[in-house]
C-alpha cells in the first residue's frame, strides 16, 4: 500500500476526516501496513496497547471484555472503522477488547506514542482529532466520562483566573512595565513647566499678575500660609468636605432616581410618550438659570447647591440608562422569553444587565457634570466648599489660594471618576474581559 | 439479562438524561401576510406540512422564501394571517417551552459565564434542582465545553458559541426543538464538527427536530425528512425521506449514491426556484430562463 492510499484511508476514517492533505500525508509516514489471514488474533485482551488500527479491507470481530459498558459488547470493525484506539489514551494503556479477523484483513496501524508526539507540534489539529476519538468513544460506550477522560488535550486551556490582591500587584507592576507612568509625567511636566515659564521666567504681558507656580506651591504646602488656606490648616479639608458630601449626596440622589427612570423610559414605550418630552424641555435649560429658582424654591444654602449637582447628574445617568436600554439586541430578550422567563424576570436579568455599560457611561458624565454645577451652585450660594474658596479668594484678592482650590478641585474630581470607573468594572467583569479581548 | 447489561443500565440513570416526550407539529394551510391594501406582501401562503414525532425535518429553500417567517410563527411570536399550527393536536397561541428555537444570531447573554447561561433556562422558571444541575454538567460535557464553563461569550469561538447555545435550549428538554440556521457564519470545519455533535444529540434521544438551512450538504447530512421550499410566497413543493442510516459519516454522505441522488434532486427542484426569483415573475425573464436552459440541455446532448 503507497503513501496516497494510506492517507485515502486516513481520510475515510471518522476521527482523521477533517485533517488537512498535508498533514495527512504526514500522519501516513507513521503508519505500517499489515496483512492477517481468517482467524488471527491482532491482540488480546489485556495486552499493552501501542498501535491504532484502521480497517482497509476485510472484517474484524472486536469483543469487549467483561466489566467495560459498551454499546454493543461485540461489533465488526470493516474498512474505514477504527479500533484499538486504547493507544492513544493517558494512562489506560492496556486492551479492552479481542479482536479476531474474519477474513483476510488488510489494515494500516499507527503507534499511539508517535500519534500524540505527533500532534503536539500541531496542537489545533491534533484536538480536533483526539475530540474525533472521544467522540467516537462516547459513541460505543456508556462511561464517557472515564474513558474520554483519557483522550490527550493539546492546546492549553487556562483555567484558573487570578483574582484579588495577586491580579492588583500584577497590574501594578505591569503598568509600570509600559511606557503609560512616564508618558502621563512627561504630560504633567508639560503643562507645570509652561506655567512656570509663562508666569515667572518670561513675564508675558496678560500673565504678569498670575500666581506662579512657585508661589502656589509654597502657598499650598506652607504651614504658615500668608492667605490662610494650605495643606496644614483644618479649614482646607473642611471645604474639601463640603464638597465631596455635596457630590456625594446630588450623585447618589441622581443614580437612584435617575438609573430607573432611564430604564423605564427605554422599556415601556407608554411611559416614555409621557416622559420623555418633558424631559428633553427640562435638559437643555444651564444649569446656572436654575439657580434664583433654586434658592427660591429650597431654605438654606446647602439644599439648593445639593440640588443643582443633582439635577445635571440626572439628565446624564437617565438618557445614558435610557439609550442603553435602546441599544440592546432583541433577540436576548426573545431568548429570556423563549427559556421561560416572565416580564419582569426579562426586566431584571436581561435589561438591567444589557444596559449596564451605558448606564456607567452616564455615571461618569454624571459624576464629571456633578462637579461642575456644584462650582457653579457654590460660587453663588454656599458658605463652605471649594468654589466657594475660588469665589471668596477673587473678591478678596488672594490670587495663589484661587489655584489651590482648581487643583484640589481637579485632583478631588479625577479621583471621584476613578471610582466610578472601577465599580464598573468591578459590576462588569464580562464586559473588562470583553474590551480586553478587543485590545483595549 | 447478562450482568454486562445490568451494569449497563445502572450507569445510565446515573448519568442524568432527559426524559423525551416525542411531539408532533401540524401546520396546516398557513398563509401569513405583512402590511394591508396596496402595501400587502404575501410571506407564505396556504403552506401545509407536518414537522414528525421523533424526526429531525430539515427545511430548505432559496433565501428570502419565509422561512424565518414560519419559525416565528412555530415559536409563536407571530399569529398566521390564516390557517393554523398545532402541536400534538393543540393549537398554538404562544411562545412556550414546549418549543424552543434556536435563532441564527447568537443570543447568548454576554454578562453570564457559559455555565449560567446553560442553567438560564432552569433558573428562570425556579427549577434550579440538583437534577437540572447535573444536566448542565453533562451537556456542558456533551458539546465539549466543560472546561470553558466560566468563561463569557464572547471569550468563546463562534463554534463554540452556537454548541452552548445548543446546551442552553436541550436543557430544557422542549418537546421540539427549532433551529433556524444555527450554523450560518461558521466555517467549514466547525460547521462539520457541528453537524456531527448536533447529530449526535439528536440520535441520543430522537427527539423531534425542526432545523431550517440554505446549505445542501447540511440538510442531506442531518435530514431525516427534506422539506424543499418554494420561492416566495412560501410552499412546501416537495418532500424526501432521506433513509440514509444513521450514524452518518461525512465522507459517507458525500460519496453515497443515494445520498448523492437525494442531492441531485434536492439542487435540481431549488435551481427551478431559484430561476423563478431570478426572473422576479417577469413574463419576458422566465421565457428567457426557459429558453436558455433548453439550449444548454441540447447542448448538452449533442456533446454526448
Amino acid at each position: 500500500m503507497n503513501q496516497n492510499q494510506t492517507a485515502d484511508l486516513l481520510k475515510r476514517s471518522m476521527p482523521f476526516q477533517t485533517v488537512p492533505g498535508e498533514m495527512l500525508e504526514a500522519i501516513a509516514k507513521l503508519a505500517r501496513y499489515e496483512s492477517y489471514a481468517r482467524g488471527d488474533v491482532i491482540y488480546h485482551q489485556g495486552d499493552f496497547a501501542d498501535d491504532v488500527f484502521i480497517v482497509s479491507s476485510g472484517a474484524v470481530q472486536h469483543t469487549l471484555g467483561i466489566g467495560f459498558q459498551a454499546t454493543h459488547p461485540e461489533k465488526i470493525v470493516r474498512s474505514g472503522g477504527v479500533f484499538g484506539w486504547a493507544a492513544v489514551l493517558d494512562n489506560q494503556r492496556t486492551r479492552m477488547a479481542k479482536t479476531v479477523c474474519m477474513e483476510r484483513t488488510e489494515l494500516i496501524r499507527i503507534n499511539g506514542e508517535e500519534l500524540i508526539n505527533f500532534f503536539k507540534a500541531t496542537p489545533e489539529t491534533g484536538d480536533i482529532v483526539m475530540s474525533r476519538f472521544a467522540t467516537m468513544i462516547n459513541k460505543e460506550y456508556t462511561m464517557p466520562e472515564e474513558v474520554a477522560g483519557h483522550v490527550p488535550h493539546f492546546t492549553q486551556v487556562p483555567v484558573t483566573v487570578a483574582t484579588g490582591l495577586s491580579l492588583t500587584m500584577f497590574r501594578l507592576s505591569q503598568w509600570l512595565k509600559s511606557p503609560k507612568p512616564y508618558l502621563m509625567m512627561t504630560g504633567f511636566g508639560i503643562l507645570l513647566a509652561t506655567w512656570y515659564l509663562a508666569v515667572e521666567v518670561w513675564k508675558l504681558p496678560r500673565f504678569a499678575d498670575m500666581p506662579g507656580l512657585t508661589t502656589v506651591m509654597k502657598e499650598w504646602f506652607s504651614k504658615d500660609p500668608v492667605y490662610g488656606l494650605s495643606i496644614w490648616t483644618p479649614e482646607y479639608y473642611q471645604h474639601i468636605w463640603v464638597s465631596v458630601r455635596r457630590i456625594l449626596i446630588a450623585f447618589f440622589l441622581a443614580t437612584v432616581l435617575g438609573v430607573p427612570l432611564g430604564l423605564f423610559l427605554g422599556w415601556s414605550k407608554t411611559f416614555r410618550e409621557y416622559v420623555f418630552p418633558v424631559f428633553e424641555t427640562l435638559r437643555p435649560i444651564p444649569i446656572l438659570a436654575w439657580v434664583p429658582l433654586a434658592i427660591i424654591m429650597f431654605q438654606g444654602s446647602e439644599t439648593p447647591v445639593i440640588f443643582l449637582t443633582f439635577l445635571a447628574s440626572f439628565y446624564a445617568t437617565a438618557l445614558n440608562t435610557m439609550l442603553g436600554v435602546e441599544t440592546i439586541d432583541e433577540s436576548y430578550s426573545r431568548a429570556a422569553a423563549c427559556l421561560g422567563a416572565s416580564k419582569w424576570q426579562v426586566f431584571r436579568e436581561v435589561i438591567v444587565p444589557g444596559a449596564m455599560p451605558f448606564m456607567f457611561t452616564g455615571l461618569q458624565i454624571s459624576i464629571g457634570v456633578a462637579w461642575f454645577s456644584l462650582v457653579a451652585g457654590e460660587m453663588v450660594a454656599g458658605e463652605y466648599g471649594l468654589g466657594y474658596v475660588i469665589n471668596t479668594s477673587y473678591t478678596m484678592v488672594r490670587y495663589p489660594t484661587i489655584v489651590i482650590g482648581m487643583i484640589t478641585l481637579g485632583i478631588v474630581g479625577y479621583v471621584s471618576s476613578a471610582l466610578v470607573r472601577m465599580a464598573g468594572d468591578y459590576m462588569m467583569q464580562w464586559r473588562v474581559r470583553e474590551l480586553a479581548l478587543g485590545g483595549r | 439479562m447478562n450482568a454486562n447489561t445490568q451494569n449497563q443500565s445502572a450507569v445510565m440513570s446515573d448519568t442524568p438524561k432527559p426524559v423525551v416526550k416525542p411531539s408532533e407539529i401540524q401546520v396546516k394551510n398557513v398563509s401569513k401576510s405583512y402590511g394591508a391594501g396596496l402595501f400587502e406582501k404575501q410571506v407564505i401562503k396556504d403552506c401545509s406540512f407536518t414537522i414528525e414525532r421523533n424526526k429531525l425535518t430539515v427545511m430548505i429553500g432559496p433565501s428570502g422564501c419565509g422561512k424565518s417567517t414560519l419559525i416565528r410563527l412555530l415559536a409563536g411570536f407571530e399569529k398566521p394571517t390564516a390557517g393554523t399550527i398545532e402541536l400534538d393536536g393543540k393549537r398554538i397561541t404562544g411562545p412556550g417551552r414546549d418549543r424552543l428555537v434556536v435563532f441564527q444570531e447568537s443570543a447568548l447573554f454576554p454578562w453570564m459565564t457559559t455555565h449560567d447561561n446553560i442553567m438560564y433556562g432552569p433558573k428562570a422558571r425556579r427549577e434550579n434542582t440538583k437534577q437540572n444541575r447535573g444536566l448542565a454538567e453533562y451537556l456542558l460535557e456533551k458539546v465539549g465545553l466543560s472546561a470553558f464553563r466560566a468563561k463569557y461569550p464572547p471569550q468563546l469561538s463562534g463554534g463554540m458559541q452556537r454548541r452552548a447555545e445548543l446546551a442552553r435550549a436541550m436543557i430544557n428538554n422542549p418537546d421540539v426543538m427549532i433551529l433556524d440556521e444555527p450554523f450560518r457564519g461558521l466555517d467549514c470545519m466547525s460547521k462539520e464538527l457541528m453537524w456531527e455533535y448536533y447529530s449526535g444529540l439528536f440520535e441520543e434521544s430522537h427527539r423531534t427536530n425542526f432545523f431550517v438551512t440554505t446549505d445542501i450538504d447540511e440538510a442531506i447530512f442531518l435530514a431525516d425528512r427534506l422539506l424543499i421550499m418554494s420561492n416566495i410566497p412560501g410552499q412546501v413543493r416537495e418532500t424526501i425521506e432521506v433513509d440514509l442510516p444513521r450514524p452518518r459519516r461525512l465522507a459517507f454522505v458525500f460519496d453515497d449514491d443515494r445520498a448523492i441522488a437525494v442531492k441531485m434532486e434536492a439542487l435540481s427542484i431549488l435551481h427551478k426556484e431559484a430561476m423563478k426569483s431570478f426572473s422576479g415573475g417577469s413574463k419576458a425573464a422566465s421565457d428567457f430562463v426557459e429558453a436558455y436552459s433548453k439550449r444548454s440541455a441540447a447542448a448538452e446532448t449533442a456533446e454526448q
